[in-house]
């Protein structure tokens, strides 16, 4: 966010990758890759490629963390140590840790956690290449995940940010705009209700400029729910 | 009528939270907000007799009392043995439910880690834990053989109408075969019998969703 730099993030309405201000990158979502998990999804959102896997329900362990009238979602969020322009220090860190944090949370909504007492659902997501926006990536991954591996929940969750840069707010920000814009607002949302279930904010924005971020990221998960939606039907090959 | 046709008729894909439009009850695979209807998991709707259902795609086994099922050992207690079915826990077997009369702390020599049984399901509670039975009708230890899991949605599919899919795929091995409700399968017979039914079965796990399945398993079978 702090970065300086001589590059012109946005220029005539246009950003530098050739998006305009509300335009997502290209997504392409793959669900059911891996043999071994309950459920998988591999997701390429612009430069990132982030694998998902989901095992469970299943006994939780540790068992102090067992909840004895529902189930809990441990999800754990690794950027691989070739997944960035310097190597990256492999195993968790400060910020994979809040990542993992934020999306255990934001699963727990969803997932019909009730159903299962004692029970945990772990949710593994591997960033294999990084290029800004990999939390909403390995959010969206792993909703897909949790529904291919047929885990009862209410809704799949969309994950997408907005930004500020050149004091324009755009949508769904690359490695660029995340490193010299001014802002970054990542959100999921419930579709079904238009419940927020994650919602973060690096920089700065205005009441005004806050609005219209909410409003462009949540169109953003919108559109990212009908890929979603999608690549399920594409991998059961049927018709919703 | 085949098979494939009437399974492929009127099924219609949801995805969880996908509102359903309906007068019937709820039955599995749905959840209720606001009195509305709504999907809880991929699979296909099903609209009959009063109830509306989503069987899903995939999921774990969830056991029901009376289910025959495939269990293996991975622990043994004193008196218990714990057997994995496939469920989200392992189930529990209290040597009071075996056929055997086992002296307190001698229940490996009757049931070893890794050893299966053919069991009943007797008891679920709202925990989610649950006990098998060995003694019921036909339950009983399985010696030689072997075991392959599959998805427990698919066992119908692996069954087929009227267990036309399964006497296929015995009548073309000349094998054994028993199927149990939680997707665990177990074949006996010569080795390349078990090799090639195995195969069959595999096959239809792997393609449970696709049309056409019963001529496919046919000509694998000829080969």
């Amino acid at each position: 966010m702090a970065g300086q730099t001589d590059m012109e993030l946005i220029k005539n309405g246009i950003r530098m990758d050739g998006r305009k201000p509300d335009e997502l990158r290209e997504v392409k979502i793959v669900a059911g890759v891996l043999d071994n998990a309950d459920g998988s999804c591999y997701l390429e959102w612009g430069n990132n490629k982030v694998y998902a896997g989901v095992f469970g329900p299943m006994e939780c362990h540790p068992r102090h963390k067992q909840k004895a009238d529902r189930a809990i979602v441990q999800a754990r969020y690794t950027m691989a140590p070739f997944s960035v322009n310097d190597r990256k220090r492999p195993g968790l860190d400060r910020r994979s840790t809040e990542i993992s944090y934020i999306v255990s949370q934001a699963f727990e909504k969803v997932v019909m956690v009730e159903d299962f007492p004692k029970a945990s659902i772990r949710v593994d997501m591997q960033v294999v290449e990084a290029h800004a926006g990999t939390r909403c990536a390995a959010l969206t991954a792993a909703s897909v995940a949790l529904a291919d591996a047929g885990i009862p929940m209410r809704d799949m969750i969309p994950s997408c940010a907005a930004g500020k840069v050149n004091d324009v707010v755009v949508l769904d920000l690359n490695k660029e705009e995340d490193n010299y814009g001014q802002a970054d607002l990542p959100l999921a949302i419930i579709p079904s209700t238009g419940e927020v279930v994650l919602l973060q904010l690096d920089g700065h924005l205005t009441p005004d400029e806050f609005e219209q971020a909410m409003d462009l990221a949540t169109s953003g998960c919108m559109e990212l729910y009908k890929k979603m939606r999608h690549a399920l039907e594409n991998s059961y090959g049927g018709k919703a | 009528m085949s098979e494939e046709s009437s399974v492929t008729s009127n099924r219609k894909l949801v995805l969880p939270g996908d509102l359903m439009e309906t007068k019937s009850k709820p039955g599995k695979g749905i959840f209720r907000s606001e009195g509305r209807i709504h999907s809880s998991v991929v699979g296909y709707s099903n609209d009959k007799s009063g109830y509306i259902n989503v069987n899903a795609i995939a999921g774990r086994y969830s056991p029901k009392v009376g289910d025959k099922i495939i269990a293996i050992c991975v622990e043994t207690g004193p008196s218990i043995w714990r057997m994995d079915i496939g469920a989200s826990f392992n189930s529990t077997l209290h040597h009071s439910e075996s056929s055997w009369k086992v002296p307190f702390g001698d229940t490996a020599r009757f049931l070893a880690i890794g050893d299966a049984i053919w069991a009943e399901i007797f008891m679920v509670d709202a925990a989610g834990t649950h006990q098998i039975s060995l003694k019921k009708d036909d339950c009983r230890k399985l010696y030689s053989g072997t075991i392959v899991k599959v998805n427990p949605t698919n066992v119908t599919r692996v069954i087929g109408m009227q267990g036309s899919m399964i006497s296929l795929i015995r009548d073309n091995t000349k094998t054994r075969i028993q199927i149990g409700q939680n997707g665990y399968v177990w074949i006996d017979g010569e080795g390349k019998d078990i090799a090639l039914a195995q195969e069959a079965i595999e096959t239809i796990d792997r393609e449970a969703t696709s049309e056409g399945l019963t001529k496919k398993i046919e000509k694998l079978l000829e080969k």
